[in-house]
């Protein structure tokens, strides 16, 4: 850590954001300077706004409070790892939420104009030609989430002090904006809005040797691949009249597949079907064991998740 | 006793699937495969069974 050199740093002043360029080897730090701030993140390919950081396929990759020894992934069609968490003190961070709008403000609180992380979001964005409508939901670091018993996200208050940090590495060349959450009427920074530190060094060596391989697959597409690669300039959404769908494999086509059980082998798919999904459909039952059994012997990773080569 | 023969009904993509599986050596054919996983998946809720006798869903 002592050898990494400082290329950069910024106060992040309550009710700002800081659009950051962050060069692939580079570590973003974001640290408290008096605890108990949330900070919302969201990054782009600086080379390609269109490949942003994803917090649906991140929170299925990694849960939905991403720490020390995860990566933040962009959305498909892209889906690369974009910024490999390199460094966590406090180990409480979210996918959960969205960021916080004026439109909470507006609708709960009564406020006509209030800090706001989409908002501050936005306006940092600016910077580089970005509209409102491109701030994505974001990765909101130090902030303590969890899912009640009847499937609602809640937030609570946290604990984190100063100094207490996350450190982002980048794995591709990004604009990192990262902002002080405007939730002072919230439980999220503990009902103040505080300043927030942010500093880029260029990785050392040993860092970059820390970060697992994760696969490169050909499902991971940019433009070149798309049938489709231009950006649309105007907002009304017309009908292309050439347009000729095609969806990839289809039709979809069924194949009966007879299978021949001897009794023992009938009593035990009947000790073991689903009736209680299926009732007296065995061929679904049978088809349900089939692929249930082909996750459970070679799924490598939760929920179709990559599987990723571990420190 | 007689055989009771199911009908699978299995799309490309899931054909395609068990196809690659068995290039793995892990069946000969479709139906070994799915013998297989018969006997594998029954064996594997027989052991949850014995473990966690009140839980259905698989422990992944």
């Amino acid at each position: 850590m002592s050898d990494r050199r400082v290329l950069f740093e910024h106060i992040l002043e309550p009710g700002t954001g800081k659009a950051i360029e962050l060069l692939k080897g580079q570590i973003l730090r974001i640290e408290q300077l008096e605890g108990g701030q949330c900070a919302d993140f969201n990054c782009f390919n600086l080379n390609d706004y269109k490949e942003f950081m994803h917090c649906g396929r991140t929170r299925t990759v990694h849960g939905f409070h991403p720490t020390k020894g995860t990566f933040m992934w962009s959305a498909p069609p892209r889906e690369r790892a974009m910024l490999y968490i390199l460094e966590d003190t406090v180990g409480h961070n979210d996918v959960l939420f969205p960021r916080c709008s004026a439109y909470v403000y507006e609708a709960s609180y009564g406020f006509s104009v209030h800090t706001n992380c989409h908002d501050i979001q936005a306006e940092a964005q600016r910077e580089y030609g970005l509209t409102p409508d491109d701030v994505h939901d974001s990765f909101n670091l130090f902030m303590c989430t969890g899912v009640d018993q009847d499937g609602h996200a809640y937030m609570t208050r946290q604990t984190t002090k100063a100094g207490d940090y996350v450190d982002l590495l980048a794995l591709m060349d990004v604009l990192a904006v990262p902002n002080v959450c405007g939730a002072d009427v919230m439980r999220t920074s503990n009902f103040a809005l505080k300043p927030l530190k942010l500093t880029v060094f260029a990785a050392t060596d040993a860092d970059l040797a820390r970060v697992p391989k994760t696969p490169v697959l050909a499902s991971q597409r940019t433009p070149k691949d798309f049938r489709n690669p231009t950006i649309k300039a105007d907002r009304p959404l017309r009908r292309d009249p050439s347009y000729k769908s095609e969806f990839p494999n289809t039709p979809i086509r069924v194949t009966e597949l007879p299978i021949a059980l001897s009794p023992e082998e009938l009593a035990t798919f009947r000790s073991v079907k689903r009736t209680d999904i299926y009732d007296e459909d065995d061929a679904a039952a049978l088809r349900d064991l089939l692929f249930s059994w082909w996750e459970e012997r070679f799924l490598q990773a939760h929920a179709g998740a990559p599987s990723i080569e571990s420190e | 006793m007689a055989e009771t023969v199911i009908k699978l009904q299995l799309n490309q993509q899931q054909l395609e699937l068990l196809d690659r599986t068995i290039a793995r050596g892990v069946a000969r054919d479709r139906v070994a495969l799915v013998r297989l996983a018969l006997r594998e998946y029954a064996a594997a809720r027989k052991a949850e069974t014995k473990a966690k006798p009140n839980d259905r869903e698989p422990v992944r």
